[in-house]
């Protein structure tokens, strides 16, 4: 896990942008966002500037040249577009997590409906468990808000990877995009066969608790 | 020389006295402080005038401008921008129209024109292509807007000239006169408030003929085109802009009406079954409106053509619905066409002429006038005849229509008996139709704007509806009949509308703060932020204040009628409320960094970088 504090990037920030488009489509193919939601975010690790989509576009298409480039308070520093109406929680996050470099904002549609329900994700699977772990729920504030950058960026600290935005969407975060573009995907993958089960009037086994200690102790301990 | 993109880089100046013209270069840091439009248009005054100078002395100036948006492909960028010392006011006085007039003048090689002097005998101005004409205008001196519009082009024998023109109203320097443009064959749109068609008569001039040919050069064409055209969809999906380009304006007259917004004879009454004769929903279904017209480059096309009796025109807006409908009592829509096509004729502005009129009519059924002042006419609220007569005297400047013709400051004093108290003005400009005891923020800009009574100086009442601009860090949903917070508010959304009007661009699009900031790059190739902007929107701001302050303006100035701090309506969406707006005051005078008094402080001017252009005239006050 990168601390931000290793050196010299391994990522060049036009990896990063071509990357965050080819994020960005395959969040809107997936049906993850719809046409003008979702957003995402990376960072040069350590950077205290960040690139992210803009807002207003249709994000099955967007592209390198539509990026914009702002520093930890929001301001746009490079780009033409206006970022992401989401900008100020994508920096409250980077602020507050230094091990945290690529931010994804979407919709999954079967999470929020489960949480919406008031249905909390299960350890239903080893993805469930790795890569999302402890899944935080913050209440309803409106988008683009200080006041959601607030309870966004209190969620972060706690060290979630993913978090639930009530009657919004979700977040999901990591070391790169590659790892924020997993905690998003599984959030749905975990919530759909959550779903599927109880659809089918079945509560869901979960893994057994011992099983879900020695996961942790292999991966995070040793 | 520097290489311009979206501006032309040119500026026109004319000397009517003299008749000579000449080319002035656009400064890069006067682009880079003032942007363009209303921003350099005042420091162009500070320049060339002492603000303490007479509006109708040929030492007065006439600034028309242009902004970097003007005439590129960004929506609704077909505006223009006029300034001068008004006759209104006696302090700043601006006005701002939009059209196809300012985009021509652009084509023709200017970013605008600087009138200076007095021309013996009348004239006008023919700019075609970089050349400028001072043309004798005798045979149209006397004639309405439209008869100066048909007259020119069929003189000039050409019918695409753009022509910006007074009516007999500016000629006889009616204090609210305006400056139309893009006359016929559907409009006029006009240049209205604080009289900037009066500073024109004042100089003999009649008219602004403008044609060209040139290009407005973009820096990056494709990458704007392309954004421009991906932001459409979501640009229109902006509940205003549906409105607006079903029933233009007027599709908020019942909205208004609710929120006890609308005034009702001259602002004492605050629910009235009447206003559903006379919205947008009635001018529509009665076949009223006709068709739908559109500026320059606009998507929304709020601007409806009208034909009703002897009316082909531009049709009224919610403005003119209220001034010359609701204010006076009269619920006819047929008459407010007209009433509204008469004072685009003569060349009155709607608000200033509904506001005087029915301060008349008030003081005349208090018994304060009598038929011997109004020249044996009686005055009573929902007579449409006399008000017909009474805007006819006001074009002409006869009869009655002399006093009327000061605007209802100048008039009350005159009159005295007690009369100002029934003058709905801030700084001599008569109050546009929106209460501000429905909307405590409107309260405070009317307060604080620098022409006067202004409600496109913010647009607040926006925010106060609900409408969050997170761009400009207006989170919050504020209530409308609060005071709480206002202060930022106001000050926020004035400045942003200082920047609105100086890239020129039109209020009523809705492109978010930080996309416009990355076309005014695209267009222009010098790179802003939108925190540059709005710096520069401050700086706009505090220097037309300036101008003010210059003027002996001060708190004490920046306040409201008497009816709207203590007396509530009795009824309606405002019922009970009235303005609080010493707390208000004090917040905004602190964000803008200002002292108690209402007077920008040294720091303050000097942060923004204007305490050279305006310690002249501090230090020989």
């Amino acid at each position: 896990m990168s601390t931000g504090e290793e050196g010299p990037s391994l990522i060049s920030e036009d990896e990063i942008k071509s990357e965050i488009t080819r994020v960005m489509k395959a969040l809107y193919e997936r049906g993850l966002v719809s046409a003008l939601g979702g957003n995402v975010s990376a960072r040069v690790p350590g950077a205290n500037e960040f690139w992210i989509t803009p807002s207003g576009v249709f994000k099955g298409a967007v592209n390198v040249d539509d990026l914009v480039k702002v520093d930890l308070d929001g301001n746009v520093v490079e780009g033409v577009l206006r970022p992401s109406t989401e900008t100020p929680f994508h920096a409250a996050i980077y602020k507050v997590r230094p091990d945290v470099n690529a931010v994804i904002h979407a919709h999954n549609p079967v999470t929020l409906g489960l949480a919406l329900a008031g249905v909390n994700l299960k350890p239903i699977s080893v993805e469930a468990i790795m890569t999302l772990r402890k899944v935080e729920v913050v209440p309803f504030a409106f988008p683009g808000t200080d006041q959601l950058a607030k309870l966004v960026s209190e969620a972060a600290l706690k060290g979630a990877r993913a978090i639930i935005l009530m009657n919004h969407g979700v977040v999901g975060m990591g070391a790169n995009l590659l790892e924020a573009e997993a905690v998003v995907e599984t959030l749905e993958e975990v919530a759909m066969a959550q779903f599927v089960a109880m659809a089918l009037g079945k509560e869901p086994p979960v893994i057994p608790e011992k099983d879900v200690e020695l996961y942790m102790k292999l991966y995070f301990q040793g | 020389m520097s290489e311009w993109y979206g501006y032309v880089g040119k500026i026109l100046e004319v000397d009517l006295s003299s008749g000579r013209t000449k080319i002035r270069e656009l400064k890069e840091d006067e682009a880079d402080m003032f942007i363009g439009g209303i921003g350099l248009a005042a420091k162009i005054m500070f320049d060339e005038v002492d603000p303490r100078v007479e509006p109708f002395s040929p030492d007065n100036v006439l600034v028309f401008m242009t902004g970097p948006l003007t005439g590129t492909m960004v929506q609704c960028s077909g505006r223009y921008v006029v300034a001068a010392k008004s006759p209104l006011t006696m302090a700043w006085g601006e006005a701002h129209a939009s059209g196809f007039w300012g985009v021509e003048l652009k084509k023709a090689g200017f970013d605008g024109i600087i009138i200076k002097g007095k021309s013996s005998n009348p004239v006008y101005l023919y700019i075609h292509d970089g050349e400028v004409e001072i043309r004798d205008a005798s045979k149209y001196w006397g004639l309405t807007t439209v008869e100066t519009d048909l007259g020119l082009k069929s003189d000039l024998g050409d019918k695409a000239v753009r022509v910006a023109a007074i009516g007999p109203a500016g000629e006889r320097l009616v204090r609210y006169a305006i400056i139309a443009s893009d006359i016929t064959p559907d409009g006029p749109r006009v240049a209205g408030r604080t009289g900037m068609g009066a500073v024109m008569g004042s100089k003999n001039l009649k008219a602004i003929v403008v044609k060209g040919n040139g290009q407005i050069r973009i820096k990056e064409p494709e990458k704007l085109r392309s954004n421009i055209n991906r932001l459409l969809p979501y640009i229109l999906s902006y509940p205003t802009t549906q409105l607006y380009s079903i029933y233009g304006t007027a599709g908020e007259v019942e909205e208004f009406h609710e929120y006890g917004d609308m005034p009702i004879k001259n602002f004492t009454v605050g629910k009235w079954d009447g206003i559903l004769n006379i919205s947008g929903r009635a001018f529509r279904e009665k076949g009223i409106v006709k068709a739908h017209r559109a500026c320059w480059a606009c998507p929304i096309h709020c601007w409806k053509y009208v034909e009703v009796n002897n009316v082909k025109g531009r049709g009224p807006e919610y403005e003119t619905i209220a001034s010359l409908g609701s204010m006076l009592m009269i619920d006819d829509p047929y008459y407010i066409a007209e009433a509204n096509d008469l004072c685009n004729k003569y060349g009155i502005d709607t608000i200033s002429t509904g506001g005087t009129i029915a301060w008349a009519i008030e003081s005349f059924e208090k018994g304060l006038l009598t038929k011997e002042d109004t020249g044996g006419l009686e005055l009573k609220w929902g007579d449409k005849e006399t008000v017909l007569k009474l805007i006819e005297l006001i074009g002409k400047r006869e009869g009655f229509g002399k006093l009327l013709g000061e605007g209802c400051r100048v008039a009350s004093r005159s009159v005295g008996r007690g009369t100002e108290k029934y003058c709905m003005h801030v700084k001599g400009t008569e109050m546009p139709m929106h209460d501000p005891r429905a909307f405590k923020g409107m309260g405070l800009q009317y307060a604080t704007s620098n022409r006067g009574a202004d409600h496109l100086q913010g647009l607040t009442f926006r925010i106060e509806q609900g409408e969050r601009i997170t761009d400009l860090k207006i989170y919050e949903r504020y209530d409308r009949v609060s005071y709480i917070g206002k202060g930022r508010v106001v000050a926020t959304m004035e400045t942003w509308h200082e920047v609105l009007e100086s890239l020129v661009i039109c209020k009523f699009i809705s492109i978010p703060p930080l996309h416009l900031a990355g076309m005014y790059t695209l267009v222009t190739g010098r790179k802003k932020t939108l925190q540059d902007l709005l710096t520069a929107g401050r700086r706009i701001f505090t220097l037309k204040r300036m101008f003010n302050v210059i003027n002996g303006i001060s708190r004490k100035d920046d306040t409201l009628p008497e009816r709207f701090l203590k007396e509530p309506l009795s009824e309606g969406g405002a019922r009970g409320q009235v303005v609080e707006l010493e707390p208000m005051l004090n917040e905004y005078y602190n964000y803008m960094g200002w002292d108690e008094n209402g007077i920008p402080t040294r720091e303050t001017l000097k942060e923004l970088g204007i305490l050279p252009i305006v310690e002249r005239f501090m230090n020989n006050k």
